[in-house]
C-alpha cells in the first residue's frame, strides 16, 4: 500500500493541500468539516428529538425539509473528508480507527434515508405518537453520532504514520 | 493593564486542578474535545434550524413548538462552556494570546447580543402571529444574526490552532 500512499502524497494537489500556507486551503478544508458536522449531525438530532417525543407540537412531517440540511451537511463532508484525505492518506488509511469512523457514519447516515422514508409513507396530517420502528430508528441514529463523532476526534491521537516516511 | 490582567488569569487558570488535569491525564484532551464537538453539534442543530425557521426556512414547522427544543440547544452550549474552560485551564496561553480565539470571543459576544434583542423585542410579537405567517423583518435579522456568529464561533475555533502565540 505504501506505493499508493506515496504516490498520492507526491502528488501537485496533496502537496497544495498541505503545503499551502493560505489560510483558505488546510485550514479552510477543516473548517468546512466542522461546519458541515454541525449540520448533519444537528439536523438529526433534531429530527430524533422530535421522534422521541421532545417537541410533539411540531408534525412529524414537517420536519422532512431538515432532511436537505441534512444532505448538504452529508456532502460538503464528504467533499472536505477526501481533501484532508488526499492530504495525508497514510495518516488515515493506517489507521483501523478511520474504518471505523467511515461504518459508523455510513450507518448514521443510511438510518436517516430510511427515517426520511418511513416518514413519507406517514399521513400528511399524522400527529400521534411516531410508529415503535421508527422511534427505534431515532435511537440507533443518536447512538450511531455520538460514537461517530468520538471516532472522528481521536483520529489524531491513535495515528501512528503521518505520511509515507514520517511518524505520527 | 490588559495584558497584566490576561498573565494573572493565565497563572490562575494553569494552577487550576482542571488544569491539571487536562495536562496529566493520557485522554483528557481527546476526551473533551469529542464532548465539545458532540455538544456544539447539538447546540448548532438546534439553535441553527431555529434560526433558518426565523428566516422562513421549513414554515410548516410552528415556530412556537420548536421553539421548546431551545433548552436542549442550551445543554450543548453548557457542555461546551465547560469542555472550553477545560482546554483553557490545560494550556491557557494558547487561547488568551491568540487572535482566532479572540475572534471567537468576539462571535460569542454578537451572538449573545443578539440573544438579548431577540428576545426582548421580536420574540413575544413572533409568538403572537398565525404559526404559518411570514416572518417579520425583526426575526430574520435576529435568526441570519444568529446563523452567521455561530458559523464564525465554529470557523475561529477550528482556527485556534493555527494562530498559535
Amino acid at each position: 500500500m505504501d506505493a499508493v500512499f506515496l504516490a498520492i502524497e507526491s502528488s501537485a494537489l496533496s502537496t497544495w493541500l498541505r503545503e499551502s500556507p493560505s489560510l483558505w486551503v488546510f485550514p479552510f478544508a477543516l473548517i468546512l468539516h466542522t461546519w458541515g458536522l454541525a449540520f448533519l449531525v444537528g439536523a438529526n438530532v433534531v429530527i430524533d428529538a422530535r421522534i422521541l417525543g421532545l417537541i410533539p407540537g411540531v408534525p412529524l412531517r414537517s420536519l422532512e425539509r431538515y432532511f436537505l440540511v441534512v444532505w448538504v451537511g452529508f456532502w460538503v463532508n464528504l467533499a472536505s473528508g477526501l481533501a484532508l484525505l488526499v492530504a495525508y492518506p497514510t495518516k488515515a488509511l493506517t489507521n483501523p480507527l478511520f474504518y471505523a469512523k467511515l461504518a459508523l457514519v455510513a450507518v448514521g447516515f443510511v438510518t436517516a434515508l430510511v427515517i426520511r422514508r418511513r416518514m413519507r409513507a406517514l399521513p400528511p396530517e399524522h400527529d400521534g405518537p411516531p410508529p415503535a420502528a421508527l422511534v427505534r430508528l431515532a435511537g440507533l441514529s443518536l447512538a450511531a453520532w455520538a460514537v461517530a463523532i468520538p471516532a472522528g476526534r481521536f483520529l489524531a491521537y491513535t495515528c501512528t504514520r503521518l505520511m509515507v516516511d514520517s511518524p505520527c | 493593564m490588559l495584558n497584566e490582567t490576561l498573565h494573572a488569569l493565565e497563572h490562575w487558570l494553569y494552577y487550576t486542578p482542571v488544569g491539571e488535569l487536562m495536562r496529566d491525564a493520557r485522554w483528557a484532551w481527546p476526551i473533551c474535545e469529542s464532548l465539545h464537538f458532540l455538544g456544539m453539534s447539538v447546540l448548532v442543530g438546534v439553535v441553527g434550524l431555529f434560526d433558518l425557521r426565523l428566516l422562513g426556512f421549513a414554515r410548516a414547522v410552528p415556530i412556537a413548538a420548536f421553539h421548546r427544543l431551545i433548552p436542549l440547544g442550551v445543554s450543548g452550549f453548557v457542555l461546551n462552556a465547560v469542555t472550553g474552560f477545560c482546554f483553557l485551564a490545560g494550556t491557557p496561553d494558547q487561547y488568551l494570546f491568540n487572535l482566532a480565539f479572540r475572534f471567537k470571543v468576539a462571535f460569542f459576544a454578537v451572538a449573545g447580543l443578539n440573544v438579548l434583542a431577540f428576545y426582548s423585542t421580536t420574540f413575544h410579537r413572533l409568538l403572537a402571529r398565525a404559526a404559518d405567517a411570514a416572518p417579520p423583518l425583526g426575526a430574520r435579522i435576529a435568526g441570519s444574526v444568529s446563523l452567521c456568529a455561530w458559523i464564525g464561533v465554529m470557523a475561529a475555533g477550528r482556527l485556534l490552532t493555527f494562530f498559535r502565540p
